[in-house]
């Protein structure tokens, strides 16, 4: 293994806790050391991975499978039940498009509030504006509420701003689905390039083809598959296949 | 090591220092700024007279319960001292009363309502706490402006007293910050909090001296009101702006000290439950 790891997970598990209701909740915060009121659902387990700079690892899986959930903990935003998990360097999440979008005002303002909550400076991304709008592409929309705004415009300008935070890790959920191929075909180039600075780390359900250096399957919270892209891409759908699609897989307790 | 990492990434070091609260704050103030800019500016979009209501609210209050407490009601002596003396008292009184009502009553939602940036983004949460103080603060400060209108155009004078407010001001915030970081924390386990707050506030407005000063009570009431910190901030306020003259000494150190208590207090409960908010809201 090298040394000069980007992110790095060990031995990593994720078990939320399920309550029957809301009030055990409340008895779990004030005599938690006592009894133990939930159940366990483990979305992650032994999930071991390394990337290097420069990497770009590409995550499928179904539904449910806890997908979302390691890129959470890699951002530490939430923390692991077991094991470790180290990242280097700046994070920009986009875990969801335009999360932090107030409706009612103009694309311009909800700007500068979407770069604040990626840590971007408020002249920085001034001074960035001119390139976020042209990222974007949607025009005079920049300046009219958002809620006026496509499905399409409202994560073409969210993708926009995300594009110009500098951080050296991109971690990237499931986000792109919405925009049209020509936009598509823009943030791939983007994720490219960013490549030859940072390292990324990708969602979605297909993954294009060049554009991974490496993939890994997630299923039921293991890696079940690790490595070349095609290949695991192939094994995925093969068992989408001949795999029932049913509820089993959502079991709680252990 | 995981979880170090992880507060690192949270923006906080391992131990909570005296400053922590103040440096993370300073840290965060582009991102302060740019949501509470947000709700300040969305407050009022699309209204005619926009922040007109936010100088109208507090006087259509003030109007009616004045009208209200002095024709059918009498309280107390400080009533008889007069209807423009009362209406004075009173304001003071709602002006600090309001400023804390309002978080207070939101602060058990607080997490619930900003869920997307908790789990889909780097965010801080206890800024929150923060963001809704500032805010807060300005419709206090606009009431606070309209105060003083009243009071020069009904007296003729304000107190050089006024200009020590900020002293009061300053404790006063940080125990409404720590209350607020508790009942934030406590509230994302459950709505009950919330609920709780809408119920006992109002009786809250009645157990503190909003409508009567302590002097209207019996030295045993005026010993049980001054268990609520407000208490003390409202009648001190009152000294500082009407009356012109200092408070006790003793009062204030007291009321310092345990506004220091609850705002250490309530941030370190804050900071111990929340990694584990983010899995429950």
């Amino acid at each position: 293994m090298s040394s000069d790891w980007v992110v790095r997970c060990a031995g990593v598990g994720k078990a939320f806790q399920i309550y029957k209701n809301y009030n055990d909740r409340m008895r779990q915060v004030m005599f938690g050391r006592v009894k133990k009121y939930y159940k366990e659902f483990w979305v992650l387990r032994d999930i071991d991975l390394e990337l290097v700079k420069g990497e770009c690892l590409g995550i499928i899986g179904r539904n449910g499978a806890g997908k979302t959930t390691l890129l959470q903990l890699i951002c530490g935003i939430t923390l692991p039940t077991h094991g470790t998990v180290e990242t280097r360097g700046s994070i920009a999440p986009v875990l969801a498009l335009g999360a932090g979008f107030d409706a009612e005002l103009t694309g311009r303002e909800n700007v500068l509030i979407g770069g604040a909550i990626l840590g971007m400076r408020r002249q920085f991304i001034i001074d960035r504006l001119d390139s976020i709008a042209d990222f974007a592409g949607i025009g005079e929309f920049l300046d009219r509420p958002v809620k006026f705004y496509s499905s399409g415009m409202y994560s073409r300008l969210a993708f926009a701003i995300c594009a110009h935070a500098e951080a050296d890790i991109l971690i990237i959920d499931e986000v792109l689905a919405v925009g049209d191929e020509g936009f598509q075909t823009k943030c791939l180039k983007f994720i490219e390039d960013f490549r030859r600075r940072g390292t990324v780390l990708f969602v979605s359900h297909g993954l294009p083809q060049g554009l991974c250096s490496r993939a890994i399957w997630i299923d039921g919270g293991y890696i079940r598959a690790a490595g070349d892209p095609q290949s695991v891409v192939d094994q995925y759908h093969e068992a989408l296949i001949n795999e029932k699609d049913d509820a089993e897989r959502f079991h709680i307790g252990n | 090591m995981s979880e170090q990492r992880a507060l690192a990434l949270l923006g906080r070091k391992k131990d909570v220092l005296l400053f922590t609260p103040f440096v993370k704050a300073w840290h965060y103030r582009e991102l302060i700024r740019a949501i509470l800019w947000r709700e300040l500016s969305q407050r009022f979009r699309d209204s005619y007279f926009s922040w007109g209501w936010a100088i109208a609210a507090p006087l259509v209050m003030l109007g009616a319960y004045t009208v209200v407490f002095t024709s059918t009601l009498k309280i107390g002596d400080s009533a008889s001292s007069g209807v423009v003396q009362f209406s004075l008292v009173m304001f003071v009184g709602l002006l600090i009363f309001n400023l804390a009502a309002e978080l207070v009553y939101r602060a058990p939602t607080l997490l619930h309502e900003h869920v997307h940036y908790i789990k889909k983004s780097i965010f801080p949460s206890e800024t929150l706490v923060w963001i809704a103080l500032l805010r807060a603060l300005v419709y206090a400060g606009i009431s606070f402006a309209v105060f003083l209108v009243y009071k020069l155009a009904l007296t003729g004078s304000i107190p050089l007293t006024t200009l020590l407010l900020p002293f009061l001001i300053v404790p006063f915030c940080l125990m409404i910050l720590g209350i607020s970081w508790f009942l934030a924390a406590l509230g994302a386990f459950t709505r009950d909090v919330s609920h709780l707050m809408i119920t006992i506030v109002p009786v809250l407005m009645f157990a503190t001296p909003v409508f009567y000063t302590t002097a209207d009570l019996s030295p045993t009431a005026r010993l049980i009101a001054y268990i609520n910190p407000t208490t003390s901030y409202i009648e001190m306020a009152r000294q500082l702006l009407l009356v012109g003259a200092l408070p006790d000494p003793m009062v204030y150190l007291a009321t310092f000290a345990v506004s220091l208590c609850l705002f250490y207090g309530g941030y370190l409960f804050f900071d111990r439950y929340r990694s584990v908010v983010v899995d429950v809201i």
